[in-house]
């Protein structure tokens, strides 16, 4: 995905070597992906298939995109 | 004594044999406090023997904490994949390891490297488009471990 998007960065982070950014995102079995856009945040556990990880890991911007038409209903 | 066992020395020279761009690998370090750059280094330097478009390039994170943080790099020992334009420029894969590349992210490390080197991505076309439109920048971390 990063790959593919510029606006995307993927870091693979082997957790034992670093135990404070295991903790600080609760890592408790791997692998657990977390997707960062702004303030927005989405945790992925375990490996899903491609059509459902994708979906997953843009819900951040997907919802960030769909925000103004909350605000205008409400 | 080689990390990478003869036999799969081959394998890895077949399948970087089907590389149509060239790779380079930053490979972020420091001197003092890191136990694991040493191995981490000695498993980079057994790639570019088996691949001409395979190269390692060291940023010493103490001494080079601008370059590192170009990257998003402020941890070691760390990895940031670099592939080339059409026009033979470096561009940036923004695919990144943080620690040991061995067992299981040693492969993943792999298959980025022949993502990066021209292999077709697997993402179906539906989500190729999907992740193209993506404006907003997204992080993604991937926690492993390497069993």
């Amino acid at each position: 995905m990063a790959f593919v998007s510029p606006s995307i960065t993927a870091f693979a982070v082997e957790a034992t070597e670093f135990p404070d950014l295991a903790r600080k995102h609760q890592v408790t079995g791997v692998p657990k992906t977390i997707v960062t856009a702004g303030d927005a945040q989405v945790e992925i556990l375990g490996a899903l298939p491609q059509n459902a990880f994708v979906e997953q890991a843009l819900a951040p911007v997907s919802a960030a995109t769909r925000e103004p038409e909350h605000q205008t209903k409400s | 004594m080689p990390l990478i066992a003869p036999a799969d020395q081959e394998k890895l020279r077949e399948a970087f044999g089907e590389m149509t761009s060239a790779v380079r690998l930053l490979f972020f370090t420091q001197t003092l406090g890191c136990e694991t750059c040493l191995q981490t280094r000695q498993i980079l330097d057994e790639l570019p023997p088996l691949s001409d478009k395979i190269t390692i390039e060291e940023v010493n994170l103490v001494l080079e904490r601008e370059k590192a943080a170009q990257y998003g790099i402020d941890r070691v020992p760390a990895i940031a994949i670099l592939g080339e334009d059409a026009s033979k420029q470096a561009k940036d894969s923004k695919i990144r390891f943080l620690g040991t590349p061995a067992g299981y992210e040693f492969m993943s490390l792999i298959h980025a490297v022949l993502l990066v080197g021209g292999r077709p991505p697997s993402l179906t076309e539906d989500n190729r488009k999907r992740v193209m439109a993506v404006t907003t920048p997204i992080t993604m971390q991937v926690f492993t471990t390497p069993t």
